[in-house]
């Protein structure tokens, strides 16, 4: 028996032949597919093949209440959900005119640099793996955990928070909390060095990554990439400073950027970012000490809430990138439209379609993971 | 001999039943009962996961393999092919596009073989209630063993769900992949009520089932009459100018 699409093809000469990468595939991120043409091993054309987590976001949350919405928004990209509902949430504040309080603002900035932080020891882990090196896999995923400690210490849930919601977060922090996650970010810097060890002073990963997968400061403008790939080519945009939200015009850091636009220059930006969050919630933490008051802004009943009429666009800087949500409420209880803009729509389906090409076979995972592209998050 | 072996059809061996079948249960001897005990015993004790991620469970598994809680110690290890796996783990939503990859890479695999529904999104659609894109029952379109609750289940429910399909094989009871061979056209019809009354996979499970004698009441029916009727059109289908073996034979003269 045939299946459905079965098309007999007269085969081209046997060096040029056709790869279906993914999606049950160890080197694909998520649920997610690249078709790739290879002659010899060199990679001819790659057409992506998305759609595998489609669930359809943006029709989804027009149905429900604006705050029902609160528990959807993290789904959209999982290993990064923090800014999503940050992102969400201060769209829903600005349409109905809502303060969030000082506290909050604080508490929402831990949150967003332990995410950040998260997303990018996952990355590594992947990253890592994908030329072969495990161990990196293994320790990056358990450093991680003891963050989602921490999470689920404050939150009550290791990947989905919820906890950021339209006004302020859910609740304020438990006794205690910051002393643990002062604990856990000495643990980072003091495995630090032995990271360097694993994978950025590594012969491989020299050898593997450097010059592979390269991306031009013009390319990238052009193409719309964001976040750590585009600062890996040089040029220092980062939403927190150009277009600052919540306190981070009070805090002090770096935006780490690299010249050459390479797969290793990418992750060499991630490494620096990661430092730069553990300056930033140091000063966080300290902050957090002194400043009081409540966490959350009064809202009016939440089931029978109308957020006024009007737009609202509000941007976060995530760990793949420019994040914004777009909300549109037309004075009812539901939003009328929401659009997101994901920076893994342009990462992982145009560029990565056209750096692809040229390279070799080998490195079509290793360039994936280094654009650090969400499947979830590009299919929605 | 040799005459013989030249005029001997050879698909006519998948006509024979008798030459090799499973025994049906009344068959089975004392002593195959025993091999077969021993057999669930090793089975329990060595199971392959597919490396198939489904939705978002898929960031929960990373903790679950790696050095916290890493399921290896309890003999359970993450295969990348179908053919040599014994789970489908099935972490979440499934999408329609993805529904399709699922069942093809369900009926690739070799029986005996368990899924697990992980999430909520498995057992009733969970946050995706009201999605246009993806299926709220998991075990409408594959038979499934186990279900783990929650949105997401935590690697401990990971662990502990795999200690209790382990249980569940040492004792005989987790034949949930029985039930697709058993009622098949039940699956079929479900899967076709999606996917229109052209969908077909490459593997015929009716012929597997008589194979090995796991034919059902509700193996065939309405629905896998109409998988017949698809190899027909199939034929049909191909192109006129598909270049038949003989006829390249002669170009190439
Ligand atoms: S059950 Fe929850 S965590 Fe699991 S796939 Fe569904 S929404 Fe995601």
């Amino acid at each position: 028996m045939r299946p459905e699409n079965y098309k007999p093809v007269r085969h081209p000469p046997s060096h040029e032949y056709e790869l279906y990468f993914g999606p049950n595939h160890p080197g694909i991120e998520g649920n997610y597919a690249i078709r790739v043409r290879l002659k010899g091993d060199v990679v001819q054309e790659a057409i992506t093949d998305a759609g595998y987590l489609h669930r359809g976001f943006e029709k989804i949350m027009e149905e429900r209440l604006w705050v029902q919405n609160v528990a959807l928004v993290p789904r959209i990209c999982v290993p990064d959900p923090v800014p999503m509902e940050e992102s969400y949430a201060r769209a829903v504040e600005t349409l109905g005119g809502i303060e969030v309080p000082e506290r909050a603002q604080w508490i929402r900035v831990l949150m967003l640099e332990m995410s950040r932080i998260c997303a990018h020891l996952f990355t590594f882990g992947g990253n890592a793996a994908t030329i072969g090196l495990y161990t990196n896999m293994f320790w990056g995923v358990t450093m991680r955990d003891l963050f989602l400690d921490i999470f689920e210490e404050i939150t009550g849930a290791r990947i989905y928070h919820m906890y950021i919601t339209p006004g302020g977060v859910r609740r304020d922090l438990p006794d205690g909390v910051l002393d643990r996650l002062a604990a856990v970010l000495d643990e980072l810097e003091r495995k630090k060095p032995e990271f360097d060890d694993l994978f950025f002073e590594n012969a491989v990963v020299i050898n593997r990554a450097t010059g592979v997968g390269v991306l031009t400061q013009a390319q990238a403008l052009a193409w719309g990439v964001t976040g750590p790939n585009l600062r890996a080519c040089g040029l220092a945009h980062d939403v927190r400073r150009d277009d600052p939200y919540l306190v981070y015009p009070a805090l002090k850091f770096d935006i780490p950027t690299a010249t050459s636009g390479c797969s290793l220059a990418r992750m060499h930006v991630r490494r620096a970012e990661v430092e730069q969050s553990v300056r930033i919630l140091r000063q966080v933490m300290e902050r957090l000490r002194t400043v009081g008051g409540p966490v959350r802004a009064h809202l009016p009943n939440p089931l029978a809430w109308n957020v006024p009429a009007g737009e609202a666009y509000a941007r976060t800087e995530s760990s793949k990138g420019e994040l914004a949500f777009f909300a549109v409420s037309n004075g009812g209880p539901k939003p009328w439209r929401i659009q997101v803009r994901g920076p893994s729509q342009m990462h992982g389906v145009q560029v990565l379609e056209r750096i692809l090409e040229g390279a070799r076979i080998e490195d079509v995972a290793q360039i994936m993971f280094s654009l650090d592209a969400c499947p979830p998050e590009i299919d929605r | 001999m040799s005459e013989n072996a030249g005029s001997r059809n050879p698909l006519q061996l998948r006509d024979q039943p008798e030459t090799c079948r499973t025994a049906d249960a009344e068959e089975r001897s004392a002593w195959q009962r025993v091999i077969g005990r021993f057999a669930d015993n090793c089975r329990a004790r060595s199971l392959f996961v597919l490396h198939y991620c489904t939705g978002c469970g898929a960031i929960e598994l990373p903790p679950t393999i790696t050095s916290r809680f890493d399921m290896e110690r309890v003999g359970v290890s993450p295969m990348v092919t179908p053919r040599q796996a014994d789970i489908l783990l099935i972490t979440g939503y499934v999408a329609l596009k993805t529904l399709k990859r699922v069942i093809l890479s369900y009926e690739q695999m070799q029986a005996p073989k368990y899924v697990i529904g992980f999430g909520s999104c498995t057992i009733n659609g969970g946050m995706y209630w009201n999605s246009y894109a993806t299926i709220k029952q998991l075990d409408q379109y594959i038979p499934t063993d186990l279900f783990i609750a929650g949105c997401m289940p935590r690697p401990e429910a990971v662990q502990e769900v795999f200690l209790e399909l382990m249980r569940m094989i040492d004792a005989g009871k987790a034949n949930a992949w029985r039930d697709y061979y058993r009622n098949y056209d039940h699956y079929l019809a479900n899967q076709q009520a999606l996917f229109g009354p052209q969908w077909h996979t490459p593997t015929d499970i009716v012929a597997e089932a008589k194979h090995y004698g796991l034919m059902g009441p509700g193996t065939t029916g309405p629905h896998t009459r109409l998988l017949d009727q698809h190899a027909e059109w199939a034929l049909d289908r191909i192109p006129e100018d598909y270049p038949e073996r003989g006829e390249n034979e002669r170009s190439e003269r």
